[in-house]
């Protein structure tokens, strides 16, 4: 599985103000660090970068470029930053994202066939977040059909469920399994991202490795491609280059309902299988939910 | 073949926890179904009302909402005795308003002599409703705890930031706690977990899940408390298996509505609007899964004995 590192991002309180600063070294380090770690690609995320973002988006594509090969994820709602951006990658780059807000479409798909990149098609419409996998569904045909329209091939098009807390609606971390199961007949072609940690966001933060590495299985079983994901977490990374092969059977076979004894595992296997009957709505998320 | 009624099946039960002491102790919960479903399963004891008294005198109070307890409003004592004899009062839930530090701010040693002299005159169950401020709460509640022990106070609220203080002083001196959670049902779990973890038994604790009156979300409320009572009852969920409170008087007779007069915006009278909101509101909770509702006004209670009644009549 294809894995974009998340950390270059505008919101870090050393990048943001190095970024700002032009001062290359941390956000080098920071990209040196995440390479090593085991990132696929790496996202670079400077926000709305409302004034002078294309001149920032450019100098920080071409600071990173001294000391990665590796492609490029350009993130920011700027589609003057985001051209900028595209136009000094020396490696086909993905533009993160872009949603069926009219003016996110028209403004960037014609980038994405000028510079020959992939896009994420964030499944956020008109009317914001989708509430179930059937307008996941729906959101999917619109927008590949808006970007074929553009020119642009379903292998380009990397289809974002849309990750949600699970400690704000179960629902809506059940649709995007649902959703991927459905995804291969909806687009054919198409491939598949998620911005993982937010499946997370509002745990305890030594906790959330656990429901970002959960969630990513599960999310795996059903095709997914690639995902933003905190490359730091090395157990993540295992799992994504297919290390644990025990571990994701295991969670495979809870998802399909099975019971295991608890007495019977390790730590490790126990603490997967209570986190996918968090994942699944079996059982009611808590902060607590490891210890119960 | 014959037609046969689809039926949930329930793999739980709600805790059945006693209130109180003695002979007008008051057991609440035990329930096998979802509310009210007497054909899947069993309701064995039917919602308590609490009535709301105030450890001191009311200054914002909608005329209506007053003229039932006219004379006894400036005494705690004779206020709680009134609902009692008069008014046929299961439980008495004393609203401590007068800790409030941006209120009143009294001591709490005048607070807790208050809340010793309700406790000694009314043999009912007592549930004594905090401030929210978390020090004061914590203060005035370990204070009463000791100073009320054996009486099996009912303890709100118990909210994550002084779960610890209150919760040690409650399991201390054998008083129930009110789990309090801002309406969201994983954070209830959370705080039910946490309470478990410090020694709190499963036997004296209740839930409050934060709720408001028709027009200001109860919509959501009843939502939040529907989901409580589905993982409870049918997936094991055993945090949640607590009997829910609902301090529902308090909110509604704060709304705006409640204190307009006659006619105003062509809504009628003003007194029989205001017990309408309340008998209403306290409805929709009861149907979400309420097993006790604090309310104020005895015609709204007489409201909603009559429903609950009709409800859970054989």
């Amino acid at each position: 599985m294809i894995l974009i590192a998340e950390s270059i991002n505008v919101m870090s309180k050393t990048l943001g103000p190095a970024m700002k600063e032009r001062d290359p070294k941390p956000i080098q380090e920071m990209a040196k660090t995440q390479v090593e770690a085991g990132a696929d690609y790496l996202d670079i995320n400077i926000g709305p970068a409302r004034r002078q973002g294309d001149e920032m988006m450019e100098w920080v594509v071409n600071t990173v470029q001294e000391v990665t090969d590796l492609p490029l994820s350009l993130d920011t709602t700027n589609p003057v930053a985001m051209e900028a951006g595209l136009k000094v990658c020396r490696s086909k780059a993905l533009i993160n994202s872009i949603s069926l807000q009219p003016d996110r479409l028209e403004a960037e798909l014609p980038l994405v066939s000028k510079y020959n990149a992939d896009m994420i098609g964030l499944l956020w419409g008109i009317d914001g977040m989708p509430r179930d996998a059937n307008e996941r569904c729906m959101h999917t045909v619109d927008i590949v059909y808006r970007a074929n329209e553009a020119g642009i091939p379903n292998e380009n098009i990397w289809i974002d469920p849309i990750a949600s807390p699970v400690s704000v609606e179960i629902n809506q971390v059940k649709a995007c399994p649902e959703f991927m199961s459905m995804l291969g007949d909806i687009a054919p072609g198409c491939k598949s991202t998620v911005g993982l940690s937010n499946i997370s966001n509002g745990a305890p933060a030594h906790l959330r490795g656990h429901l970002n590495r959960t969630y990513m299985i599960m999310l795996m079983r059903y095709g997914l491609y690639s995902a933003i994901v905190d490359v730091f977490d090395t157990e993540l990374v295992s799992i994504a280059k297919g290390q644990m092969p025990e571990i994701i059977d295991l969670v495979y076979r809870v998802m399909d309902g099975e019971r295991p004894d608890l007495s019977s595992l390790s730590k490790k296997e126990v603490e997967y299988v209570k986190t996918v009957r968090v994942l699944t709505g079996d059982s009611l998320y808590s902060d607590s939910w490891l210890e119960i | 073949m014959t037609f046969e009624i689809p039926k949930t099946a329930y793999s739980g039960k709600i805790r059945e926890i006693s209130l109180g002491k003695g002979d007008k102790a008051v057991a609440v919960g035990g329930e096998t179904s979802y509310p009210f479903y007497l054909f899947e399963g069993e309701m064995p004891n039917k919602p308590r009302i609490a009535m709301e008294v105030w450890d001191c005198p009311p200054e914002d109070w909608a005329e209506a909402a007053l003229e039932p307890f006219k004379g006894v409003t400036d005494d705690p004592v004779a206020w709680a005795k009134k609902c009692v004899d008069d008014y046929g009062a299961e439980i008495i839930a004393l609203e401590l308003i007068s800790i409030d530090p941006n209120g009143l701010d009294r001591g709490v040693d005048e607070a807790a002599g208050v809340i010793k002299k309700v406790a000694d005159a009314v043999d009912v169950p007592l549930i004594l409703w905090g401030t929210s401020n978390h020090d004061k709460d914590t203060e005035v509640l370990r204070a009463v705890s000791e100073l009320c022990q054996g009486k099996n106070l009912i303890i709100v609220p118990v909210e994550e930031g002084d779960h610890k203080r209150i919760g040690a002083a409650a399991l201390a001196y054998h008083h129930t706690v009110i789990s309090s959670t801002p309406i969201d049902i994983n954070l209830a779990k959370q705080l039910n977990i946490l309470l478990g973890n410090l020694g709190v038994p499963d036997d004296l604790l209740v839930m409050d899940p934060t709720v408001s009156g028709i027009g200001y979300g109860i919509e959501y409320c009843y939502s939040v408390m529907e989901r409580m009572r589905m993982a409870g009852l049918t997936q094991q969920d055993e945090k949640l298996q607590f009997p829910i409170i609902c301090n529902v008087s308090k909110e509604v007779w704060k709304t705006k509505e409640v204190h307009l007069p006659d006619d105003e915006l062509n809504m009628g009278d003003a007194k029989k609007r205001g017990i309408l909101m309340e008998a209403m509101s306290a409805m929709v909770l009861a149907l979400a899964g309420a097993d006790v509702l604090i309310m104020r006004h005895p015609e709204a209670i007489k409201l909603i004995r009559e429903m609950i009644a009709e409800l859970t009549a054989s």
